[in-house]
């Protein structure tokens, strides 16, 4: 049973940090509060809950005080956790952050996996670094009649603010888009300009099918090299399997049935 | 021979790929180098997959022959002259604006390019300098490239391709100088040596070079890497470590591949393996090589003399911590990383991840499972605390036969491997490790 002061925010980094801030700022005792985000989880009963309007100068503030007093690692560390898609992360994000800020002498309290709640942020940030790896493999454009670079994904975790960086400073000048089925988010590169996420997106289906004349040309040419690569008496689709989970096929333009070989 | 002149790309990319696919190295690790604001590519150190073919193995670079032509007879190849096989060739053109379009939509990291060789040495070496000089100067490419330094090509020829390329290879092709000499009669091993010691010597040029002047333009940035091929001719495990660890040492490549030989060519010379590729002999150098590499073993450590080969039953690691239980039990809240790094189910992520986190308090067992130790394999060999996980005897066959209880992550492919229904109970599970850990 939980009779602690819940702060509740919007499932957003700025959200998390900003019930962080407001719950540090309550004095109502660290031990007495605690940070969750909104969804579909079931409310407790005992518990007390704030609704926190996200902030985005108390968001700031906070994620500086965490670069400054505890360092990128751990900063990395708790940005990634608090992407993830597990109920719990507001709690282990607040544990991890008050227990770094009490360490006066030591940096990197996310190496203190000794720590349960350390742990589980470490966990939770584990596997968001985990998933947004996978993407950086398969994301797969496709070129579409107008120029534009379009991919689709359906992540369990919201990936698209770790993916943002590595896409736009390996394709500077191209116009490019990865849109999130899952969290309707959608992260757009204009070419030569900054990348943004924009949110509660639906897309209109007929324009990202509209693919540009080169387009079966090059998608066709992609499916012949993978299936010439392998070495047939090595087969081992069950491997392939492992290290590609067929979850991510139904984007990837070397699994997509419409393109003949 | 056939040479097909009119062919179109999807013809001739299928051709050269399938000829090109039994080079096993597929990495795009040991440069990072960021965009430049304009121009399309950047590279991570630790490299990245994109794809994973029927086989199982990763997909990181467009790997392709310029030509399957080929003047030499090596009896392995499948490329050899006397073989009866369509002969074709791209232009520089074809292979950039393939590197390019599949780069733009997150297929690949970059170029892998090799070739057979077509009229000579310096003639092949030309064509693949000026494919990489197109790519990296007309169309401004900023990926990976790796590119295999033609034996016998003009040193001036292969020093100037190191300076479009991020990594150079020159594949061994086989363990030892007789062996070469029995299959690839075109081949001598000074001839595969000349080029990887000028590749080294230009590199470690290139490092004072860099040092000095801040654009001096790099040499071969992510270093170089070789192959061997494994059980086409007789020799033992122990020297084919032997001679990995002397390349790494006298040559400081960065990465040694091993690939079990397929048989493709009907040959008199070559083994018929009835049991198809040695995937599990395979399997084991690797994890020997990685002990090497990260562990800080050396191959008379692992293998001498006496005991040539390796165990099949079990794995590099624990084989050795079995034959040197004096060493053990070691504690994990004391051991420093060299000793922790030799602990069978630690490896060095939760090695180094132990020795941080205990600056803030002693760890327990639960601790470390939750850090990535493998307690079913390693609680034979630690104490925490002082205490040890269960109380067991410290005795060789009492723990080998436990740990042969513990199934170990053998790679699917080897699971497939026919010599592993003898001793059912290794069975696979889950991720191997070799194949998709770029270093
Ligand atoms: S040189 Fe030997 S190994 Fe290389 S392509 Fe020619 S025949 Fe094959």
């Amino acid at each position: 049973m939980d009779n602690r002061t819940i702060f509740f925010c919007e499932d957003s980094i700025d959200g998390i940090f900003t019930a962080v801030y407001d719950a540090w700022a309550s004095r109502l005792g660290l031990g007495n509060v605690t940070v969750e985000v909104r969804g579909n989880q079931t409310l407790q009963l005992f518990a007390e809950y704030r609704q926190v309007e996200t902030d985005h100068e108390k968001a700031a503030k906070v994620a500086a005080t965490i670069q400054k007093r505890l360092g990128l690692e751990d900063y990395q560390v708790l940005y990634q956790a608090a992407l993830s898609k597990e109920a719990d992360k507001g709690e282990a994000v607040f544990r991890t952050l008050v227990l770094g800020l009490a360490e006066v002498k030591k940096k990197n309290i996310t190496r203190n996996l000794g720590n349960p709640a350390v742990m589980r942020a470490f966990e939770l940030s584990r596997t968001v670094g985990f998933e947004a790896h996978r993407y950086q493999m398969f994301v797969r454009f496709r070129e579409l009649e107008n120029g534009v670079l379009f991919s689709e994904i359906a992540a369990e975790n919201q990936v698209l603010p770790m993916i943002g960086e590595h896409f736009s400073d390996r394709f500077p000048m191209e116009n490019f888009m990865i849109y999130d089925r899952q969290h309707r988010d959608c992260l757009v590169h204009p070419g030569g300009k900054a990348w943004v996420i924009l949110q509660d997106m639906d897309l209109e289906e007929t324009m990202i099918r509209n693919y540009s004349k080169e387009e079966e040309k090059f998608a066709a040419l992609w499916k012949g090299f993978v299936s010439s690569i392998a070495i047939e008496e090595r087969a081992n689709p069950r491997c392939q399997m492992n290290f590609m989970p067929k979850k991510y096929w139904k984007y990837m333009t070397e699994h997509d049935k419409r393109i003949s070989v | 021979m056939h040479i097909q002149q009119e062919m179109d790309l999807y013809q001739k990319l299928n051709i050269l790929t399938d000829a090109a696919k039994y080079d096993v190295a597929c990495t795009s690790s040991g440069v990072d180098r960021k965009g430049d604001g304009r121009h399309m590519g950047n590279c991570q150190a630790p490299g990245i997959c994109h794809s994973f073919s029927s086989d199982g193995r990763c997909i990181s670079l467009l790997k392709i022959l310029f030509t399957n032509e080929c003047i030499f007879d090596c009896r392995y190849c499948i490329n050899r002259s006397s073989n009866d096989v369509v002969r074709t060739s791209f232009t520089p053109e074809e292979v950039c604006q393939l590197t390019m379009e599949f780069y733009r939509r997150n297929f690949i990291e970059g170029l892998f390019l090799s070739s057979g060789i077509l009229h000579s040495p310096n003639y092949t070496m030309d064509l693949i300098y000026q494919t990489l000089y197109k790519l990296r100067n007309e169309y401004h490419f900023r990926g990976y490239i790796h590119v295999k330094a033609i034996p016998g090509a003009d040193p001036v020829l292969i020093e100037q391709t190191g300076f479009l390329a991020d990594r150079m290879s020159v594949n061994l092709e086989l363990p030892t100088a007789e062996g070469l000499k029995k299959l690839a009669p075109n081949k001598t091993r000074q001839k595969i040596l000349m080029p990887m010691r000028q590749v080294q010597a230009k590199m470690q040029e290139n490092q004072y070079e860099v040092a000095l002047y801040h654009h001096a333009p790099q040499f071969v940035p992510a270093g170089q890497s070789t192959q061997m091929i494994i059980g086409a001719t007789p020799e033992s495990d122990y020297q084919i470590i032997s001679v990995a660890e002397s390349l790494y040492q006298k040559f400081e490549l960065k990465r040694v591949f091993y690939s079990a030989f397929v048989s493709v060519n009907q040959d008199a010379l070559l083994p018929s393996l009835p049991g198809g590729p040695p995937l599990l002999r395979e399997h084991r150098l690797y994890q020997a090589d990685w002990l090497m590499r990260f562990y800080g073993f050396a191959a008379g450590e692992l293998l001498n003399e006496k005991r040539q080969n390796f165990n099949m039953l079990l794995d590099p690691k624990c084989d050795w911590a079995l034959g040197h239980l004096e060493q053990f039990p070691v504690e994990v809240n004391r051991a420093d990383l060299g000793e922790l790094l030799r602990v069978p189910g630690i490896g060095p992520k939760s090695a180094r991840r132990i020795v941080q986190a205990r600056r803030f308090g002693a760890l327990d067992y639960a601790a470390l499972k939750k850090m990535g130790v493998v307690l079913k394999r390693a609680l034979y060999f630690i104490t925490c605390s002082g205490r040890m996980m269960y109380p067991v005897k410290l005795e060789e066959g009492y723990i080998l036969r436990n740990l042969l209880n513990v199934k170990e992550k053998l790679p699917f492919e080897v699971q497939n491997y026919q010599q592993l229904s003898l001793f059912e109970d290794i069975g696979a599970v889950k991720m191997p490790g070799q194949l998709t850990i770029n270093a």
